[in-house]
């Protein structure tokens, strides 16, 4: 108890809270995050939407927002469509919040064949003209720097197939710093819990709102499969 | 140990609370050792807590990341910070009690816990994630790190057989950050026979600001058949004992991330056997036994880290916003880069924990012999993946085994005798595969080997022989540790399950780790039809898509056991997948590698046997990570025991498992559940073109 006592009598001694310690502020959606990397990563690049608006890559599109970012070329008959439609599903899902507080862009890799035009042109086709995701094109030297600035993987096969990227979804928030990516081809429940993983932060209200939720569910589900079983 | 800096970082009202807890610790851990003999005298650094300063939530300076990645790490002198031991986790009297149900709102949601009123658990933990710093060597300044209780490693929970526990882990992640980890949390006791929604499954993540009570029965698997067993009434098999265990976050696609941030620790469980004690009781096997003093947990980890900054007073470990865990050039052993530790002439047991993140370690001790240094000398395993071996295994340059595997995650309990050194000499734990040919990066110009042959980049820690024991030697190891209980069966009739890896090119790793069903004529057109059936672009939704948390790809029956076949067509020289099995231990019997080597299958023809290890033979030993490298086949035999609900089979290198090379698979309770999961399992595939999975006479 003696030591105890001891360590007692410099508590009061110390400054209340170190100054340099401050907690970082809460983020604003709207501004970018202090720590964002900004277009020293994202790069200020020009390009242009299928709208044939010119924009900047990271002043006008990704500061301060959260964003879905993926690859694709207009004449592309793999994987392309596909990962288009699930995108437009994703979209469907989180509709309420796109073009307000979520964007989603599509990149081409293929920018000397898809013009706007050509942007356009699929985005009609594949039912995905809506607002808040617009398709993107460009330099070709610009696109490959950000193709490799956001998309490297660190693995040969992947980073130097400019078509293997197309599984790829970035998402990224640049008012709370998050950057993940996920497979669009990963089923829906995962790649919506990827997304949300880059939402801005909930308040403790809201989180226990939403494990109160998530409880009933799970009872819900105990009552039919004995367990939790599909959440 | 040096009394010294106890105040020079900034103190919160916090930190000190956390002291004063830790000032108790020592003096109780100073009490045990007493009752155990002259302890204090050997007693190397007890505690990290001093070091490991935490602060109160939200008040630890966030890191600035340094871009892009520096070619090296800082360089620091080898051989200069004491071994920490990671500090003893205190039990404590929760607020609110531990309910069966979950204590919403405050508690993660989760199912009720399974053999509660069975296993009241008797003891309780507070395990908070939250922010800190952390020294890792001492020319560096201290680095942002997420840890349980804001240190690196987390406090060790002592336990024994018999005595359920609950660890409350408790989420103060920061609210926001400039980390690559995420501040969610679900916490896998790796690996406990534990029940599902205590598991910490990747899927049952909870934020910020709840807790979530897991629930550690403690008792050995086989509760079901075996009921209380003599001598000491403990439920379940006592063949099933397992000792060193590790508890470490297991967040669904942010695994990696967030133990590189340091959110692991140690977990030990004593029995009869292996009591934390080393004086002769029934029973006993009388390994060194003192926590901290002769029985020594090794949490091996790797880091790279950003030039020192002395104006914020940090050194940040090196993160990536986006990316993976970084390759890596420091090897840290409890949380410090090259330490020493002062040991006396008899035998030590040292646990070593791969905790990752992403390469297998490769270890051989090596010390002076007679007038030759740099010899390679003796260790002993004793235990692998916290199971006891049934004949220990010497790795040393004599006994035809000179080098000790660790792939990460797994664990392998050694026995070193530091009675064939000399006071004075110094021995030193080097690993051989890494980085090869001259390992972590140390300072440039290179300091001098220690010996030659051994570059000192090669060198995790050192071990310095300061004098004969002063709490007497334990006896010889015995030759026969323990019973291994029976080989599971496999079910007649029923085939191999088959796990397995491919690379298809242009696809995540993730999309390549899929069951499938070997037949009895097992032949390269049958695998190649199994693999490529799952066609991840005209099938994105269902079984055999790519992970979903909500959804599993195999059923089983508890109380039932099945033979699994681990595959990895991945060319040799390509990734070694440890290979983590969730709630139970399985026992190799074979592993194959194909001598014709080709990434679309292997003939049975082409299959030759490769000899098995005495820590992975399952004659010898049981595992829960299976070390698979590229073109093996292993072949396992495991059985469900205890509990149901929802399980993993991962690769445990992070970086893949949070790339989702991960699948769910399921314990169900009854015949009627299994047959209609497994008809689901099946009508899903044959719906998608894909072949069934399960046999008609394998429906239940």
């Amino acid at each position: 108890m003696k030591r105890r006592g001891f360590l007692k009598k410099f508590r009061g001694d110390q400054p209340a809270e170190p100054s340099a310690a401050k907690p970082l502020r809460a983020p604003v959606q709207g501004v970018p995050h202090v720590g964002s990397p900004g277009p020293r990563l994202f790069t200020n690049a020009r390009l242009r939407t299928h709208e044939n608006k010119e924009v900047r890559f990271y002043d006008d599109l990704i500061a301060g927002k959260q964003v879905l970012i993926n690859l694709m070329y207009a004449t592309c008959e793999g994987a392309c469509p596909l990962i288009t439609s699930r995108l437009v599903k994703v979209y469907d899902a989180l509709k309420d919040r796109m073009g307000k507080d979520l964007f989603m862009y599509s990149i081409t890799v293929k920018p000397e064949d898809d013009d706007p035009a050509a942007l356009m042109h699929y985005a009609h086709m594949h039912g995905a003209l809506k607002p808040g995701w617009t398709f993107l094109t460009g330099d070709p030297y610009d696109i490959e720097t950000i193709r490799y600035r956001l998309f490297a993987m660190d693995h040969i096969a992947i980073d130097t197939n400019i078509y293997g990227h197309t599984s790829f979804l970035k998402i990224i928030n640049d008012a709370t710093n998050h950057s993940l990516h996920v497979d669009p081809q990963a089923s829906l429940t995962t790649v919506l819990w990827k997304i949300s993983m880059a939402n801005p932060p909930m308040t403790q209200e809201q989180i226990f709102e939403e494990n109160k939720k998530l409880q009933e569910r799970i009872d819900k589900e105990r009552r039919i499969y004995g367990y939790r079983m599909t959440i | 140990m040096p009394r010294k800096k106890v105040k020079e970082n900034k103190e919160s009202e916090h930190s000190k609370d956390l002291k004063m807890r830790a000032t108790i610790t020592r003096r109780e851990v100073l009490k045990m050792g007493a009752a155990a003999g002259a302890v204090t005298i050997l007693s190397p650094t007890i505690l990290t807590s001093r070091k490991s300063t935490a602060y109160a939530q939200g008040t630890v300076e966030e890191p600035i990341l340094c871009t892009p990645q520096p070619a090296t790490s800082p360089a620091h002198v080898p051989f200069v910070d004491d071994l920490p031991i990671p500090s003893i986790a205190i039990p404590t009297i929760l607020n609110p009690q531990p309910t069966k149900n979950a204590n919403t709102p405050l508690e993660a949601a989760r199912d009720p816990h399974q053999r509660w009123e069975e296993f009241n658990p008797s003891i309780q933990y507070l395990l908070t994630a939250k922010a800190g710093t952390h020294r890792f060597h001492r020319d560096y300044l201290p680095s942002y790190i997420w840890g349980f209780n804001g240190q690196y490693p987390g406090p060790t929970i002592l336990n024994a057989y018999g005595v359920p526990s609950l660890v409350r882990f408790k989420n103060d992640l920061p609210a926001t950050t400039l980390s690559f980890g995420k501040n969610q949390t679900t916490v896998h006791l790796h690996n406990g026979h534990t029940a599902s929604e205590s598991d910490g499954f990747a899927g049952d993540l909870f934020n910020r600001g709840l807790f979530k009570d897991n629930h550690y029965v403690n008792a050995y698997a086989g509760i079901d058949e075996f009921g209380s067993q003599p001598p000491l009434g403990v439920k379940g098999d006592p063949r099933e004992a397992m000792y060193t265990f590790w508890y470490h976050d297991h967040l669904l696609a942010e695994t990696a991330n967030n133990n590189y941030l340091g959110m692991n620790g140690v977990y030990l469980m004593y029995d009869h056997k292996s009591p934390p004690w080393e004086f002769s009781t029934p029973g006993s096997l009388r390994l060194p036994g003192i926590y901290g003093v002769t029985d020594i947990p090794l949490l091996l980890g790797i880091r790279r880290f950003c030039p020192h900054d002395p104006a914020r007073n940090r050194t940040e470990m090196f993160q990536q916003i986006g990316s993976a865990a970084p390759a890596s050039d420091k090897w840290v052993v409890n949380g410090k880069i090259q330490p020493k530790l002062s040991v006396r002439r008899r035998k030590y047991r040292f646990r070593m924990i791969n905790s990752g993140v992403t390469l297998p370690w490769d270890l051989s001790l090596h010390g002076p012999e007679g007038s030759v240094s740099g010899q390679q000398r003796r260790m002993t395993i004793v235990a692998v993946d916290g199971n006891l071996l049934r004949t220990p295994a010497d790795v040393s340059a004599t006994s035809g085994f000179t080098r000790m595997d660790i792939p990460v995650a797994s664990r392998t309990d050694v026995i070193i005798d530091f009675s064939m050194f000399s006071v004075g000499q110094s021995a030193y734990l080097v690993e051989n595969t890494q980085n090869p040919p001259v390992g972590q990066f140390v300072a440039t110009p290179t300091p001098a080997d220690p010996a030659p042959g051994i570059p000192i980049g090669r060198v995790l820690m050192r071990f310095d022989i300061i004098g004969n024991a002063t709490i007497p030697d334990t006896p010889a190891i015995p030759s026969t540790l323990t019973d291994l209980p029976p080989m599971p069966a496999a079910a007649p009739g029923v085939d191999p399950f088959e796990w397995g890896f491919r690379f298809i090119p242009g696809q995540p790793d993730g999309n390549s780790f899929r069951i499938s069903h070997s037949t009895t004529t097992d032949d390269n057109t049958q695998h190649t039809n199994s693999f490529f059936a799952f066609d991840p672009v005209t099938h994105p939704e269902g079984t055999g898509g790519p992970f979903d948390p909500g959804r599993a790809d195999h059923v089983v029956l508890k109380g039932t056991s099945e033979e699994w076949v681990i595959r990895n067509d991945t060319l040799a020289g390509g990734w070694l997948h440890p290979v983590h099995i969730h709630l139970e231990e399985g026992r190799i019997l074979e592993r194959t590698v194909c001598n014709t080597p080709s990434a679309t299958g292997c003939l049975d023809a082409n299959r030759v046997n490769v000899p098995l290890l005495p820590w992975e033979d399952g004659n010898n030993s049981r595992r829960d990570v299976y070390s698979v490298p590229g073109q093996h086949n292993l072949r396992i035999r495991i059985k469900f025991r205890d509990f149901k609900g929802r399980y993993l089979i991962h690769c445990h290198n992070m970086n893949h498992e949070d790339a989702f090379m991960m699948v769910r698979w399921d314990v169900v309770e009854t015949m009627a559940e299994l047959r209609q999961r497994r008809e689901q399992i099946n009508e899903e595939r044959v719906a998608r073109g894909d072949t069934p999975l399960y046999r008609k006479e394998e429906l239940g």
